[in-house]
């Protein structure tokens, strides 16, 4: 029986070579989309879940009250870790953390690795495997713990535990023995280091320790078994409120609103498990999944839209083998029976699809994840379950796309069947109403593709307030002092016509290609105000550099000696001081250090567009590390320029990688995240428009099969072909429109809520919401028209004949 | 007695007026015989022959086909009914497209769930009796028309059915091919003693039969 069905499905699939390839196409296509989609969502959702205590972990975080309102800080002193498992019953472990390069120096190797500066039990809350040496990490504090991969770079092929290395620690090389090497830490992990090294052996160890006004890292928490995060963050109430007075009462001097328990410092806890998931917000932590459901449901929709197509196809097509299926009755067929075969065959289309769908995921994998930005691999698919899953499901959706019109086609009468007539008594409601909701989704995703280009544009090309055409920057990197190593890089390059000019500074402008992005932001009473500004170090030349604009007074200047006390400060930053004559103003900085302001600087933006520009004030203090060299290029010979640059930062640091990139690459870099989206909702529209088209295709297949009649009787009655296909097409057209009365409403209040994000701006035009709907409406209609066109011009008799 | 129709009626609602396709119908047919129905076009033949071959329902009335009440059948029951006794045959032949010739004559077979073996036996035994041999591995589009429904009759008889009802068998065929066709039923009813219902427009193909049924406007003449 199995074979009958087999070979009765295989001819019918290719006898109708147009609808079985239409259908594969669209299904597989669907899957592909998909598999990837699904599987970005789930590596997502599966972030961090290896650890084992990951239920009760937890990063503290702070949620101060301040003037504007209440702020989130991830960032914790020195001494808190400690006091509180003292202070706060509930503590099984505590760990701080904190992020910054290691610069690891053995014989002739120098190299920037990823480093966590940890507490030891760091590693009894988090769950890194170790592969060789201690079970329990850096127990003592001149021990590290190093990834795989990392000690691959460091000792290439030797054996690397008991080894020694030094490490650069505030311009001094440590000594430091290898005791653990851990397995590289998993891909879906949201912290990511190459190397763990004890915190107290920090560079900033000494200047931190016992100060509870300095804060540079975060601190992780695991919990007793029992405690209830919400009552160990109310346990915290006094401890807060004690170690941190002074700051509360200046809180409370500057105007600040308690929140609704009482206070202005509260501890809170982030379960672990969410922090990939995480924003600050308004002070509290904002765990956000929509995105990854969103993609969930994108893979959802593309494929409810192919298995609509299919379903409805399959009706279509089986209007031709309605003979067969009354023949097969009176053969003594059960309806059992006839709707297992049916759905054999949906299941052959089912399998098919599939595989070419794994296929083509399999195809795209690579620029799936460079332009997605993520590290799904199949290896982490490939467990029993999942795929028992994926099974299971695949199942269940061909028993629903398939078995409905294997139903339907089960449920007619004999002789009905055996006429080769399907008559429709009711108005397809559910298929129109599912070709209106085809449509609206492809005009939404396409109004969403214009918006989107429109803003990335926007962005791209704003001017920013500096030249980031011709300057480049790169992360100096090496373990010269900074300022020694750009001078010497202003040595090499000096009397070359195509270099301008050359500056440093703390922070990089956009994202460089070493990846790392950060603010620091200083706090200090001006005339009884609390005032915060983002803090900027430069060196000489940095206003000329890049270009900024000086609106008034003057920049740093080697021919006065007392700049390392004056201050360069923004529009915001005057606006923010409130003083009229902004060149009179003397700050007078915590440790009674009085620093002028010289010069006013036009706004720029430093930071990303979607951040309105904050204040920002520049310092120029030798004490303070530069982490950033900037050349200023003339704009002919741009890349013979690059590569000069290149050749003499690999003079002054031999061993240094040089990471430079045009300041306009960086900024383009800060906007993965918009042109990850953009691709994803063009893609996505591209999927949905064809797969719609597909769907549609067959329905007018459908409808002219039952048509032919009443197009034979019109045309014998003398309708010309132009009437024809209206009246056909018609009713289809109408669809579209109600979709795209719909979608475009609601296109435009998602776009304004998405563009809300951005202090600047594009505008959404109004043609952002027609070109969508014209757009699926000819598409539509070329679609449509294929078939009734043809129809049309067929000749009555023929038609007539049929009956 | 193979089957015995008692005053069957069947009727559609048609813009409230209620249309009887049949009307008032008696008819005991018994095992060997060969009956022709007649009458013009609507007259209610097909519906009567759908009937008896319980395809179609009716809406009143008592039908006793081998001593089984088939009006209060249920549906599989009757399925499994027909299934067993009855050979269909159409103007329009109604083989597989998909399938060939032999493939066709075996499908009746499936569904009766015979062994692979028997299955085979049987339709090498017909294709023998019908000359057909050469012909097997065919589609039906590759065959005339008169082959084609030689392959139909084969096929209605190929489980052995006690019926075989055909509907106007020779409508689509030229005369030498309907003549054909006629003495082979003529010949099973002879020779093997298959009880036959056709429904036919031609005196003549009517003539074949051993009985005549005239049917006018659903009603019994």
């Amino acid at each position: 029986m199995l074979k009958n069905y087999l070979k009765v499905a295989w001819r019918t699939l290719t006898k109708n070579k147009t609808f079985s390839l239409l259908n594969i196409f669209g299904l597989s296509i669907a899957f592909g989309a998909a598999i990837l989609l699904s599987m970005t969502a789930f590596f997502e959702l599966s972030y961090d879940s290896f650890h084992k205590h990951v239920d009760t972990v937890y990063q503290i975080y702070y949620t101060e009250q301040t003037p504007k309102g209440a702020v989130a800080s991830t960032s914790h002193p020195e001494p808190l870790a400690m006091a509180i498992k003292e202070e706060v019953p509930g503590i099984q472990n505590i760990a701080r953390h904190l992020e910054d390069d290691a610069l690891i120096l053995r014989e002739d190797i120098e190299l920037n690795l990823d480093g966590v500066w940890v507490d030891k039990s760091f590693f009894s809350i988090f769950s890194f495997p170790v592969l060789k040496g201690d079970k329990t990490p850096i127990q003592e504090k001149s021990s590290v713990a190093i990834t795989q991969d990392a000690a691959k770079r460091v000792f290439g092929e030797e054996e690397a535990l008991g080894k020694t290395l030094n490490i650069l620690v505030n311009g001094q090389e440590k000594s430091f023995k290898v005791s653990s090497i851990l397995e590289n830490i998993p891909e879906n992990s949201s912290v990511e280091f190459d190397i763990a090294i004890g915190f107290q052996n920090h560079g900033s160890y000494n200047e931190i320790k016992g100060e509870w006004d300095n804060r540079n890292h975060n601190v992780y928490v695991q919990l007793d078994k029992n405690v209830l995060p919400e009552s160990f963050e109310n346990n915290t109430v006094a401890f807060s409120k004690q170690h941190f007075a002074e700051e509360i009462e200046n809180a409370i001097r500057d105007g600040a609103v308690k929140d609704k328990n009482g206070n202005y410092k509260q501890l809170k806890l982030l379960p672990f498990k969410n922090t990939s998931f995480a924003s600050f917000g308004k002070g509290v932590a904002k765990v956000d999944k929509t995105l990854t459901y969103l993609i969930f449901g994108v893979a959802l929709l593309i494929l409810i839209i192919a298995c609509v197509n299919f379903t409805n196809m399959s009706i279509a097509g089986s209007t031709r083998r309605l003979k067969e299926f009354g023949m097969r009755k009176t053969l003594g067929a059960p309806k059992k029976q006839l709707f297992l075969q049916l759905w054999t065959e949906s299941l052959i289309v089912f399998i098919v699809s599939v595989g070419l769908g794994l296929l083509l995921s399999i195809l795209f994998l690579d620029s799936f994840k460079t332009i997605f930005n993520t590290n799904i691999s199949f290896e982490d698919f490939s467990s029993p379950q999942i795929i028992m899953g994926f099974m299971v499901m695949l199942l269940v959706i061909t028993f629903i796309s398939g078995g409905y019109p294997a139903l339907l086609m089960t449920r007619i009468g004999t002789i009905q069947a055996l006429k080769g007539k399907l008559n429709m008594e009711k108005k397809p409601h559910l298929r129109n109403a599912l070709i209106t909701i085809q449509f609206g989704i492809s005009i939404l995703l396409i109004s969403g593709t214009l918006v989107l280009w429109k803003q990335l544009d926007y962005m791209r090309s704003k001017n920013l307030g500096y030249n980031k055409e011709h300057v480049i920057s790169f992360p100096l990197n090496g373990k010269k002092n900074s300022y020694e190593a750009v001078q010497l890089l202003r040595n090499e390059l000096q009397g070359n016509p195509n270099i301008l000019n050359v500056s440093a500074s703390d922070n990089n402008l956009g994202r460089g290609k070493d990846g790392s992005a950060y603010r620091s932001v200083l706090g200090f009473d001006y005339k009884g105000r609390g005032i915060k500004t983002n803090m900027l170090v430069v060196d000489y030349d940095y206003i000329e550099t890049l270009d900024l604009k000086l609106l008034k007074g003057r920049g740093f200047d080697r021919k006065f000696a007392a700049d390392s006390l004056s201050l360069v400060i923004n529009e915001t930053m005057v606006k923010s001081l409130n003083e009229e004559n902004p060149l009179s103003i003397n700050i007078m900085m915590e440790d009674s250090v009085n620093y002028k302001v010289i010069g006013v600087l036009k706004d720029y933006h430093f930071e990303k567009l979607n951040k309105s520009i904050a204040p920002i004030t520049l310092f120029m203090n030798k004490e303070w590390d530069m982490y950033y060299a900037y050349v200023k290029v003339a704009p002919k010979n741009i890349s013979a320029s690059f590569d000069l640059v290149k050749n003499a930062y690999a003079r002054v640091e031999p061993n240094a990688p040089f990471l430079g990139s045009f300041l306009n690459e960086n900024v383009d870099r800060t906007f993965r995240r918009e042109r990850a989206l953009t691709t994803m909702i063009t893609s996505g529209s591209c999927i949905a428009i064809v797969l719609s088209c597909i769907g549609l295709f067959a329905m007018s297949l459908l409808v002219v099969t039952q048509r032919t009649k009443e197009i034979g009787i019109r045309k014998v009655i003398g309708a010309n072909i132009l009437s024809i296909t209206y009246l056909l097409a018609k009713d289809f057209l109408k669809l579209v429109v109600i979709g795209f009365l719909i979608a475009s409403p609601l296109a435009w209040w998602l776009s304004k809520s998405w563009l809300e994000d951005y202090a600047y701006r594009t505008s959404i035009s109004i043609w952002m919401l027609l070109v969508p709907g014209v757009i699926a409406f000819f598409i539509a209609l070329l679609t449509i028209s294929a078939k009734t066109l043809n129809a049309a011009l067929q000749n009555p008799t023929k038609s007539l004949r049929t009956d | 007695m193979l089957l015995q129709l008692n005053n069957i009626f069947k009727w559609v609602n048609s813009g409230g007026q209620r249309i009887f396709l049949l009307k008032d119908i008696n008819l005991n047919v018994n095992e060997g015989e060969f009956i022709s129905i007649m009458g013009p076009s609507g007259s209610g033949k097909s519906t009567l022959l759908n009937v008896i071959g319980m395809l179609d329902g009716f809406d009143e009335g008592e039908y006793h086909f081998l001593e089984e009440s088939v009006h209060s059948l249920k549906e599989k029951h009757r399925a499994n009914l027909y299934k067993e006794y009855i050979g269909f045959v159409f103007q329009s032949y109604h083989l597989l497209d998909e399938l060939t010739v032999k493939e066709n004559l075996e499908m009746p077979l499936l569904y009766k769930k015979f062994k692979g073996s028997e299955r085979k036996a049987m339709v090498a035994d017909m294709l023998d009796r019908f000359n057909i041999v050469g012909k097997k591995d065919l589609f039906p589009a590759q065959l005339s028309g008169g082959q084609q429904q030689l392959v139909g009759i084969a096929r209605a008889l190929i489980s052995n059915p006690k019926l075989i009802l055909a509907d106007e068998p020779t409508g689509n065929l030229n005369s030498a091919q309907g003549e054909e066709i006629m003495e082979l039923f003529k010949k099973l009813n002879e020779e093997d003693g298959v009880t036959i219902i056709q429904v036919t427009h031609s005196e003549k193909n009517a003539a074949y039969g051993s009985r005549i049924i005239n049917l006018l406007d659903g009603r019994k003449v």
